[in-house]
């Protein structure tokens, strides 16, 4: 099995590929110290499983875990933890593939054989209990055979579009696969729906005002500027709107 | 991990207090004179006599007081070793005892005297009298002491429940990971591994016996030290620690076990969780008889993912503090966009109170 390695510690990534090294049946075909990297080495080489460390820098192994659901062949996760004792409930009751530091040979043998795609429930509710917050910080586009993180903060606004959803950010646009409602309810907090297909970042909201026609129109700090790149609020999300404006 | 609660200063689990000490006899004095002066108040009829009336009672209540707190003074060690409950009876006991002897004395005396002091009563009215006097007084004096050394008891329990609880927090991660490093380490580089295998020895050892309460300085910052070695080892270059504590007198004491947890939780919710790591900057300063201790430590911009944790080892910490100097000592915290901020000030003492 094609086999890559991540985890922010030099030396507990040489563990695992001393171990893996031993054995014949398995191929490092990569390792990264941070979720970014793990994406982009995993575009790649595609492995057929990534060993994750949960707690890392940056991207953590949950999220990196998340953005590798979305490949169009995902690996196998196999998360590997030094002592998150409410996360490992979570991943007995869900039979999930995880290792406990320090790594023993037959544990990551048995894992190994038990590797299986897990679902973004799973990864939800162990993000809960090992006390991680399961909002990702990144959204992730896949343009070209590229993968783009897209950090969340950056993000002016969704907006469906036929198949897709475009995403207007700080520095351009691009197309993810997510669907409208499941940001809509992932990142409730920051963004707020103005239309059937169009959420906004409540924190970019500039001006609210009345075009010619009747209808509500909003712009956007650091978006596009002019008459013609302002957003229209449909009727039934213009009170909404107003609510959170006046919350932030 | 299970480990021993720490043994705390006999003084705080003794029952009874102890009466061979100056601030005690004090308070048997004053206490004397005020039950006096309320008993001749209250018995007290013949005009112009009020003063004399009072020096007869001082004098024989403070008699019974000040031989009382002898009898205690003496009888402590011997009747501490019975039990709380049993304590407080076996010392009634003998006070009530010794009421009862010094009333038949007082009123022998009388005999002798003649005219000087009179007792007007009879002499089984007289030593009823007192013996009953005695007994409420003796009772509520005991229920007093018995409550104040519940009470000591339950927060000298409870900072030991802390400690332990505080030892058992900061153990199962870092170790299993330092675990992991050194099982890395055998094959890659063994003369670090026995260093580390060392490092962490002297850690634990420095845990398990942390049943001091407070320790010098120097050895608290050792075993710091020690500590971010073994970090150091996991994290590379991410960590770094600036000491600034040149002007810290490394005989002072301070309460075992808080330099440590707090580099750990500089690590752990500061340093792991950024990408290019930090330096954690301690710094410490005396000032007069103060001594302030600030650990500083970047934090990631973004923390709302990584919040809760380090409340509770604050929490043990400033507990202890409490403990130990009782409102003399503060543990303040400071957090910005981007940084994080203990500062821990402290009275200098070389020898423990």
């Amino acid at each position: 099995m094609k086999i890559l390695i991540v985890d922010d510690e030099a030396l507990a990534r040489d563990r695992l590929s001393q171990i893996l090294v031993d054995s014949d049946e398995h191929d490092v075909v990569g390792e990264a110290e941070n979720g970014a990297q793990a994406l982009e080495i995993a575009r790649e080489s595609a492995p057929d499983v990534v060993l994750l460390d949960i707690r890392m820098p940056g991207m953590n192994g949950i999220e990196t875990a998340h953005h590798l659901n979305s490949f169009e062949s995902p690996p196998a996760i196999i998360f590997t933890t030094a002592y998150d004792e409410y996360a490992i409930e979570a991943f007995d009751a869900r039979a999930v593939g995880y290792v406990l530091k320090p790594v023993r040979r037959e544990r990551l043998d048995r894992a190994l054989e038990r590797a299986a795609r897990l679902s973004n429930i799973t990864l939800s509710e162990i993000a809960k209990r090992s006390g991680i917050s399961d909002l990702r910080e990144h959204i992730c586009a896949h343009t070209q055979g590229e993968i783009k993180l897209i950090p969340v903060r950056d993000v002016f606004c969704f907006r469906a579009d036929q198949k897709y959803v475009r995403v207007q950010h700080r520095n351009g646009e691009d197309l993810i696969d997510d669907s409208l409602n499941h940001l809509e309810q992932e990142f409730a907090d920051e963004f707020v729906r103005i239309h059937r297909n169009a959420l906004i970042a409540v924190r970019q909201i500039d001006t609210l005002k009345k075009s010619s026609g009747g209808q509500t129109l909003v712009t956007l700090r650091d978006g596009p500027q002019g008459e013609d790149s302002a957003l229209i609020i449909s009727r039934r999300h213009v009170a909404n709107v107003r609510r959170r404006i006046k919350e932030r | 991990m299970a480990s021993r609660p720490p043994d705390v200063a006999k003084e705080t689990q003794a029952y009874l207090p102890d009466f061979c000490a100056a601030g005690a006899i004090f308070v048997v004095v004053l206490v004397s004179v005020l039950i006096a002066i309320v008993l001749t108040l209250a018995s007290h009829t013949t005009p112009g006599t009020f003063l004399t009336e009072l020096a007869k009672m001082s004098l024989f209540i403070l008699w019974l007081g000040l031989l009382g707190a002898a009898i205690l003074c003496q009888i402590r060690p011997w009747v501490e070793k019975f039990g709380q409950t049993q304590a407080f009876v076996i010392a009634f006991v003998l006070l009530e005892l010794l009421s009862l002897a010094l009333a038949e004395i007082a009123f022998q005396l009388t005999g002798i005297f003649g005219e000087a002091v009179i007792i007007n009563d009879t002499h089984g009215g007289f030593i009823l009298r007192t013996f009953a006097i005695s007994s409420i007084i003796i009772a509520l004096a005991m229920r007093y002491l018995y409550i104040s050394s519940e009470w000591r008891r339950s927060i000298v329990l409870e900072a030991q429940a802390r400690i332990s609880a505080l030892q058992a927090l900061i153990r199962p991660h870092f170790l299993f990971n330092s675990m992991n490093t050194i099982a890395s380490l055998t094959r890659s580089d063994p003369a670090r591994a026995e260093e580390a295998i060392e490092d962490l020895a002297d850690l634990l050892r420095a845990n398990l016996g942390a049943q001091k309460d407070r320790t010098t300085l120097k050895e608290e910052l050792e075993v710091a030290a020690i500590y971010q070695r073994i970090e150091k080892l996991r994290l590379g270059e991410r960590l770094n620690v600036r000491w600034n504590i040149g002007e810290l007198p490394m005989r002072a004491l301070i309460p075992s076990l808080t330099i440590q947890p707090l580099l750990e939780n500089a690590i752990y919710h500061g340093i792991e969780l950024l990408p290019e790591g930090g330096e954690v900057i301690v710094t410490g300063v005396r000032n007069g008889n103060n001594l302030e201790i600030e650990m500083r430590n970047p934090i990631a911009a973004d923390r709302s993912a990584h919040k809760g944790g380090n409340q509770m080892a604050l929490a043990n910490i400033r507990q202890r503090f409490e403990l130990a100097y009782g409102g003399k000592a503060t543990v303040s915290v400071e957090e910005t966009d981007d940084e994080f901020r203990v500062k821990l000030c402290f009275p200098y003492d070389e020898h423990v109170v």
